[in-house]
């Protein structure tokens, strides 16, 4: 079942920012994947960060002593600035076929983003050809990042861990120069298995 | 009915047997490698590096539809990461040891192409014809164990001219022949440390080319163990070849009383006369006997002036002392041409032949005629030795002794045939053992056997060496050996001297030094398309009876069926 999960809000061919008002327990959640229709297109992602940001009312009531429930329930689900959640992009799909490059075209403002899960995940992660667009991303917990969403991959098939062998031996390649990545990935994906 | 036809049903429907379907297996592809040093193959993370062994075959499946078949001659471990090494990972844990086989951590197996396959064309036999490989296949191509089909295709079938020595390993079910009439053509040896199963080897030889009738044998059977029946290692006796070949083979022996003893029919002793002796058949023995230079120039000097009858006259000498005026020897010595001293060391040095009951002063029969006599017929020659086996002089003496009038008397017929095939005399196998002590690198140039070894087949003579430290044979010698068939050796100048002119031989050094003691045996050279590693066939009663033996109900079936034939119909009862 597709969750919307909010409009995007900025945009390019490698990342986008989704805006999403609450923080509900299904959405939005990191390492998870999403995908959002560009025209005949959609586009695939994975959520890297999720964040909120402060606004002058919060840190109003932030300081006050005696804070009412109503307050922080109003706060919580009518903010003023959206929650922001980041998205790195891993791919798209044209024509039924789903490629892990990076597409053609960026997704653009006020697109729904909507989750992927359940056999749109087992059918992203068929392959493993977008573990280098993880990976190769130094500003973003990367490693932190593939290790939830193949835990989640893992999780939506019967043979979990046979999957999560394949895809450690794909990482034991990409990785074969550095053993100390590769140590710290294989363990976050073990302590799943 | 309609049980019987449910039944046809569910089994033409159930799945065939595994083994019936038994898939080729892939091993790995091939990584690297050159034709000189041989394919670096990558194993597969399917295949287990500890069921890998060297000598076993691999065929690899090159681009061209080529099958190149080849030897594994190294098994190895590697990763990716050299780092690996120092920090290796966590493999307590089922998933990370998972991960890492066959992925950061793989085997590597050294294989070394041999022969190359062409693409079966189906009709034509001759295309699938084994030849030698002139090129490697391309970065990676798949490498499958060869399956029965490929070795059969490559060792050929038993027939008239190939004959069964044993299984490769790991394959009970394929045979690996040899080309009985190519190792005949040329010296052939059997090598291997003592107890590794040479002698049996090489009875198991002399048995095919006797059945096959490639060529005929002279055995100098040093321990007695060619002609009857010996005692194997397990404590049950083997059959010798007499038994086996009853009127193709011949047994002469140097010991009539041990021949007795062992129950062995013999069909002729052999005497040789001092007379007989020239000096060329003692300067064979300057090694053994210690003579120096000088004294070996005085043995050929004693010949002219003593006449046929020298060793006698020495010898005689030596014993009786004075009898009548001067001796022939007072007289050299007082010419002063022969020093005291060296006709004492002679006399004293010769004294040994006293021993030799087989030497007599006189014989009149001419043993080298009546063996030649023997291999005209076509008839096997085994000469025990009996006790004098564990007296070197007496075997270096004897083999020496016949080997060069033999062989002589061959380039006399060989000359005279002319090249006309039907006139030349069959081909001749000499087998000796203990052959460093024949061919020597000091001696070997000038011995008879140095010679046979040499020319190759120019005179139909060949030698079987059968012998246990083949670097004390002579390189050059070693290097026209033709077909080598190898136990176990341990030693590495032997090893060395094994793979002497063989190209490849570092990667086969690695097959030999790993042999099983017993059973097993490298054969390379000439009589095969290329080495081999076999589990030996055993010499016992199958052997036997492929070679056309019967004995014990077999051999009363065959008596009752003959006596029939000769009786002719049971029912008829005569005229009245």
């Amino acid at each position: 079942m597709e969750i919307q999960v909010g409009r995007i809000i900025r945009s390019s061919t490698t990342r986008f920012a989704v805006g999403c008002r609450v923080l509900r327990p299904e959405v939005p959640v990191f390492g998870s994947l999403v995908k959002v229709p560009v025209l005949d297109d959609e586009v695939y992602g994975l959520i890297y960060d999720v964040c909120m940001e402060d606004d002058p009312y919060v840190r109003q009531i932030a300081v006050q002593e005696e804070v009412r429930a109503e307050h922080i329930e109003d706060q919580r689900r009518n903010r003023q600035v959206p929650i922001e959640v980041g998205v790195l992009v891993v791919g798209y799909r044209r024509g039924g076929t789903i490629v892990h490059r990076l597409p053609p075209q960026p997704p653009t403002s006020l697109d729904v983003l909507y989750t992927c899960t359940g056999e749109g995940l087992v059918e992203f992660t068929r392959r493993f050809d977008y573990f280098r667009l993880v990976l190769d991303n130094r500003d973003l917990p990367a490693d932190e990042l593939l290790a939830a969403n193949l835990r989640y991959a893992a999780e939506a098939r019967s043979d979990g861990q046979a999957f999560l062998v394949d895809a450690g031996r794909e990482l034991a390649r990409l990785l074969n120069m550095d053993l100390v990545r590769l140590d710290g990935l294989l363990r976050r994906l073990r302590d799943w298995a | 009915m309609q049980d019987h036809s449910e039944l046809d049903e569910f089994f033409a429907h159930r799945p065939p047997a595994p083994e019936a379907v038994a898939e080729v297996r892939r091993l790995g592809i091939v990584v690297s490698g050159s034709l000189s040093k041989g394919l670096g193959v990558k194993l597969d993370r399917g295949a287990v590096v500890e069921g890998m062994a060297v000598g076993r075959y691999v065929v690899v499946h090159g681009q061209t539809g080529r099958r190149f078949f080849s030897i594994i001659t190294d098994v190895a471990l590697d990763a990716t990461n050299p780092a690996l090494e120092k920090t290796p990972p966590d493999t307590s844990d089922p998933f990370l040891s998972q991960v890492y086989q066959g992925t950061a951590t793989f085997g590597r197996l050294e294989v070394s192409p041999m022969l190359v396959l062409d693409p079966s064309t189906g009709s034509e036999p001759e295309a699938g014809e084994p030849k030698p490989v002139k090129t490697v296949p391309a970065h990676f191509s798949p490498v499958y164990e060869a399956t029965e089909e490929d070795v059969n295709r490559v060792f050929g079938a038993g027939d008239e001219r190939h004959f069964y020595v044993g299984n490769p390993l790991d394959m009970e079910n394929v045979r690996v022949h040899l080309n009985l009439e190519r190792l005949v053509e040329r010296s052939s040896g059997v090598f291997g440390k003592s107890g590794t199963g040479k002698t049996f080897l090489t009875r198991t030889l002399l048995a095919g080319i006797v059945k096959q009738d490639t060529a005929v044998n002279l055995v100098f059977d040093m321990h007695n163990e060619y002609g009857w029946e010996s005692q194997a290692e397990g404590r049950h006796r083997v059959k010798g070849l007499r038994q086996l070949f009853p009127g193709k083979v011949s047994v002469m022996t140097l010991d009539p009383e041990s021949s007795r003893r062992r129950g062995s029919k013999v069909d002729f002793e052999v005497h040789i006369g001092y007379d007989q002796i020239e000096p060329e058949d003692v300067d064979m023995l300057s090694n053994l006997m210690s003579l120096t230079d000088v004294q070996i120039n005085a043995l050929y000097f004693l010949r002219r002036r003593l006449g046929k009858a020298w060793i006698e006259k020495l010898l005689a000498e030596g014993e009786a002392g004075e009898e009548g005026g001067p001796s022939e020897l007072d007289m050299l010595l007082e010419d002063g041409q022969l020093h005291g001293g060296t006709l004492g060391a002679i006399q004293r040095k010769l004294g040994l032949f006293r021993r030799f009951d087989f030497l007599r002063p006189r014989v009149h029969e001419d043993v080298v005629g009546k063996i030649m006599d023997y291999l005209d017929r076509g008839l096997h020659v085994i000469l025990e030795f009996g006790r004098y086996g564990s007296t070197l002089e007496a075997y270096i003496l004897v083999a020496n002794y016949l080997t060069r009038r033999i062989h002589g008397r061959y380039v006399q017929r060989m000359e005279a045939a002319l090249g006309s095939r039907t006139d030349e005399p069959k081909p001749l196998v000499i087998t000796i053992e203990e052959a460093h002590k024949f061919l020597d690198p000091a001696i070997a140039r000038q011995t008879i056997f140095g010679t046979i070894a040499r020319e190759l087949r120019k005179y139909n003579v060949t030698l079987l060496i059968v012998d246990q430290r083949p670097s004390g044979i002579d390189e050059e010698v070693m290097s026209q050996i033709g077909t080598r068939v190898t136990a176990l050796l341990d030693n590495e100048a032997d090893i060395r001297a094994v793979f002497t002119g063989v190209s490849g031989a570092g990667e086969l050094r690695q097959v030999l030094a790993r042999l099983d003691t017993q059973q097993q045996a490298l054969i390379l050279g000439h009589a095969v398309p290329m080495p081999v590693v076999v589990q030996t066939r055993t010499y016992g009663p199958e052997l036997y009876a492929e070679v056309g033996h019967v004995e014990g109900e077999a051999l009363q079936d065959r008596l009752t069926r003959n006596v029939n034939l000769l009786q002719g119909d049971q029912e008829f009862e005569g005229f009245e």
